[in-house]
């Protein structure tokens, strides 16, 4: 239980601090506004930047999805199956 | 306290340190070697209190605890370490080098974070004209929040609909109210439970308080909330009873179960000083 928590916790962490630091770069119009790392991301001008726009999303469902699978799903897949061989 | 364990007779005394007439006389304190049976503090159960646990849980949980003291006793009087007033790890290398790892973690994270999101310096403030939005500093909002109860001041019948006082008045009368209230907490409370699941409606206090700060300070930006400011009103005072009520309810949950009776014998075994 507490290997499936550090999981969960490491993905939610890395993938959270990747996301923010990419929504810092893209999403990010100014940082004394009010919609801060949630705004319209740009049209990227470079491969970089559409690079950077993509990984953005990618990290951001990674840090949701893995947290999800590691503290929800396996768990109560675990639960299950505990349940129906006891 | 570091108890001679030894009396007259050579035999290992353990029940918390009185001699065989009862008396603490002949106590005296040595902290350099000597027999290396591992000293009893005043946390130890006396034989008395031992014997009382005859059957069950409390057998077992004896019989446990029991066990781990004479192999940690053993393990003492076959080895050739002092016995010293403070058992801890030596500052060289062990803590050293895990302070060493957890500063450079944290150094580290305050470089990546200063290189990849440096924050663009504004223009100098103006000090002639006051900003559209002023606010305290964040561990201040729950303060600043409290002045925002406007809403809550009543307007008296019996003074022709008027109010008692300001609301600026009544903020900051609430603030005392607040202040008030965690000044009590430690003199009805002091705090004696070692986990929540000791004491939950101490716990669901806790959980109040918390909630109710961060309302309140979610509250006190309620003009950078992107939500209803009527909503958000409301939520502030009946999101913290919620809250409150949810502990409450999985604490008291919690409590049933082996787990937590074996914890709560554990619990009485050695009692808070």
């Amino acid at each position: 239980m507490a290997d499936e928590f550090i999981k969960g916790l490491g993905l939610f962490a890395g993938a959270g601090l990747a996301w923010m630091v990419l929504a810092g770069w893209y999403r990010t119009p100014s940082f004394e506004s009010p919609k801060q790392l949630i705004a319209a991301p740009p049209e990227p001008n470079t491969v970089f930047d559409a690079v950077g726009i993509f990984l953005n999303d990618v990290f951001f469902w990674t840090a949701i999805l893995g947290a999800l699978t590691f503290w929800v799903l396996i768990p109560a897949l675990n639960q299950v199956r505990e349940s129906s061989t006891a | 306290m570091t108890d001679d364990t030894t009396n007259t007779d050579g035999e290992p005394q353990t029940d918390g340190g009185s001699g065989p007439d009862g008396s603490e006389a002949d106590q005296t304190v040595r902290s350099d070697g000597g027999t290396g049976i591992v000293a009893p503090d005043d946390e130890t159960p006396t034989w008395r209190e031992r014997k009382e646990r005859t059957e069950g849980l409390s057998r077992l949980t004896y019989e446990y605890f029991e066990r781990a003291r004479s192999e940690d006793e053993s393990l003492r009087r076959e080895s050739d370490y002092v016995e010293r007033d403070v058992l801890a790890f030596p500052t060289w290398p062990h803590e050293t080098v895990r302070n060493l790892a957890l500063t450079s973690f944290f150094v580290g994270m305050i470089i990546f974070l200063s290189a990849t999101l440096p924050p663009h310096i504004g223009a100098p403030a103006n000090p002639n004209s006051t900003p559209a939005i002023i606010l305290p500093d964040w561990y201040l909002y729950w303060s600043f929040g409290l002045l925002k109860l406007g809403p809550l001041n009543p307007e008296l019948a019996i003074l022709g609909g008027q109010k008692l006082m300001a609301d600026r008045t009544y903020g900051v009368l609430a603030n005392g109210v607040i202040v008030g209230a965690i000044t009590v907490v430690p003199f009805i409370n002091k705090g004696s439970a070692r986990r929540p699941v000791e004491q939950p409606f101490w716990a669901a206090v806790g959980m109040f308080g918390v909630t109710l700060a961060f309302t309140l300070s979610m509250l006190s930006v309620k003009n950078l909330m992107p939500m209803n400011v009527h909503l958000l009103f409301d939520l502030t005072f009946l999101a913290p009873p919620v809250v409150g009520a949810i502990t409450y309810a999985v604490l008291k949950t919690m409590r049933e179960g082996y787990m937590y009776d074996l914890n709560r014998r554990y619990y009485r075994l050695r009692p808070p000083k």
